[in-house]
């Protein structure tokens, strides 16, 4: 017995996980089954069991891998995964560590998933911009699902409690399998007729392949070209198909849609009850500021002292007056004095004053004659000698006792020459 | 299909409307008066449609594409 050679526990269990972690066929391992044991760890690393009818393995993903997850793991679910294999030298089991897990049976539908909703979302079918308003207030609202099943007396049950005097009408159709995607595109292009303010199109959860049919290229087109506005509502929450990207809004589940579908009616009311309140305040403001107005006019000064209203007027009036007076007169002397200047430039061309004129010219002229008139002379006393006729201009022209005359200015005298004594 | 002439949400929207304008105050009284008595026909009729409490039926919509009368209590057992 001495020369066994006993080993620990920690020894056997390196070896062994060194054999499986240099196995080849170990190192790179696809893994179908079912999850049991499913839990999810705070750090985000998932624990969990891979079963099929006959075993059992342990399964571990850790947070970096599962973060990747485009699905949510449950107990049940069918899954492949993507792995390989070692040993947890803790507790010495085995166990698959998990890079990659897909749901079963739909690896396929995924990969058609992806491709569509790529392509689709390239020609902008997503587009925010093409999203239809959703009305606040629909008051005709179709439906489109199954007649039968949760989804849609959810829906119903939802808006009758919250706007029970919306219309809703349904439009039966089926949700699942092989022929469910053109039921839904024909009762999407038969809603157009029928005056709906919104459309909601959706069905209850189920498997992957149960909701299939929202991820139809048909549908989708069928949503993007409808003209009413559309919440779309497939599955659960955690479900995402096409239809929910193309739809005008998407609802986490058929309650959800009715929620945001139609507005609460007691909000409705309390919201018009304060519309009515503030109506009424703000046309008793218009009234009562028009009002304050109005005093105000009342209260000014003019109109409480009315003789203003005149009296600036009459003050106006009489400097009016003033003004036209004086303005009057200063014309009046203008004219006047342009008058007389007038008058004394034409008045010598009168004919009368040109007489006078003439008339003082030639008096002048006399009195220059009268002046050389000889009797005029003899007025002064001069006298003129003469003999026959012949003035006597020299002691010369008479003898001794010889008659002459002497003209005066009034008459004649016969004279008789007496000496002649010359100087 | 009986056609309202106007939508409850469009009615709510111009109360909306009429009511900011009263807010702001810019119309003459006359406006106001006008605007009040129009508003005032819109809220009583909003009102009005609030108080129906009568359930709308639900309707089903046929192949034939002609209505009946859905009830949800006969799809819950």
């Amino acid at each position: 017995m001495s020369d066994r050679k006993y080993l620990s526990v920690g020894a056997l269990t390196r070896y062994l996980k060194m054999k499986f972690d240099t196995d080849e066929n170990l190192r790179l391992v696809f893994l179908k089954g079912e999850i049991s044991n499913f839990k999810s760890h705070s750090s985000g690393h998932l624990y969990f069991s891979i079963k099929d009818e006959t075993s059992k393995i342990n399964a571990i993903m850790f947070s970096k891998n599962a973060s990747k997850l485009t699905f949510q793991p449950a107990d049940g679910m069918k899954i492949l995964v993507t792995g390989r294999i070692s040993i947890y030298e803790a507790s010495g089991n085995y166990q698959i560590y998990v890079d990659e897990m897909l749901e079963d049976g739909v690896g396929n539908l995924y990969i058609a998933f992806e491709k569509l909703k790529t392509q689709l979302s390239k020609e902008g079918l997503f587009d925010p911009r093409h999203k239809k308003t959703i009305p606040k207030i629909p008051e005709r609202i179709g439906i489109i699902t199954a007649p039968t099943g949760a989804a849609i007396k959810d829906i119903i049950s939802t808006i009758r409690r919250r706007f029970p005097i919306a219309e809703t009408i349904l439009f039966p159709s089926l949700v699942q399998g092989e022929n469910a995607a053109s039921d839904i595109v024909k009762n999407i292009k038969r809603a157009e007729n029928y005056n709906l303010d919104l459309l909601i199109v959706g069905r209850g959860g189920g498997s992957i392949e149960d909701l299939w049919p929202f991820n139809e290229e048909s549908v989708a087109r069928a949503i993007f070209a409808c003209p009413i506005p559309i919440i779309s509502a497939v599955g659960h929450e955690i479900d995402y198909t096409i239809s929910d990207f193309v739809a005008d809004l998407r609802a986490p589940t058929p309650t959800g849609a009715a929620e945001l579908a139609v507005p609460n009616i007691l909000d409705l009311t309390k919201h018009m009850t304060q519309l009515k309140i503030r109506l009424h305040e703000s046309i008793h403001k218009t009234i009562h500021l028009q009002k304050l107005y109005l005093d105000s006019l009342k209260n000014s000064f003019v109109i409480k002292n009315p003789i203003m209203i005149y009296e600036n007027k009459s003050q106006k009036l009489d400097t009016l007056i003033e003004r036209l007076t004086q303005s009057m007169i200063r014309t009046l002397e203008h004219k006047r004095f342009d008058l007389d200047h007038i008058m004394k430039h034409y008045i010598f061309l009168h004919p009368e004053e040109l007489y006078a004129k003439q008339m003082i010219d030639l008096k002048t002229k006399i009195e220059k004659l009268e002046l050389v008139n000889p009797m005029s002379v003899l007025k002064r006393g001069f006298a003129i000698p003469y003999q026959k006729n012949h003035i006597i201009k020299s002691i010369y022209d008479v003898q001794k006792e010889e008659e002459m005359k002497l003209k005066l200015y009034d008459g004649e005298i016969n004279l008789k020459v007496i000496t002649i004594k010359g100087e | 299909m009986e056609k309202k002439e106007m939508k409850f949400e469009d009615k709510m929207k111009e109360l909306e409307t009429i009511i900011s304008d009263l807010e702001n105050g810019n119309s003459s009284l006359e406006e106001s008066i006008e605007k009040y008595t129009r508003a005032m026909k819109l809220a009583s009729e909003c009102d009005q449609e609030l108080k129906q409490v009568e359930e709308q039926v639900s309707k089903m919509v046929l192949e034939d594409g002609s209505l009946k009368d859905f009830h949800i209590e006969e799809t819950t057992n």
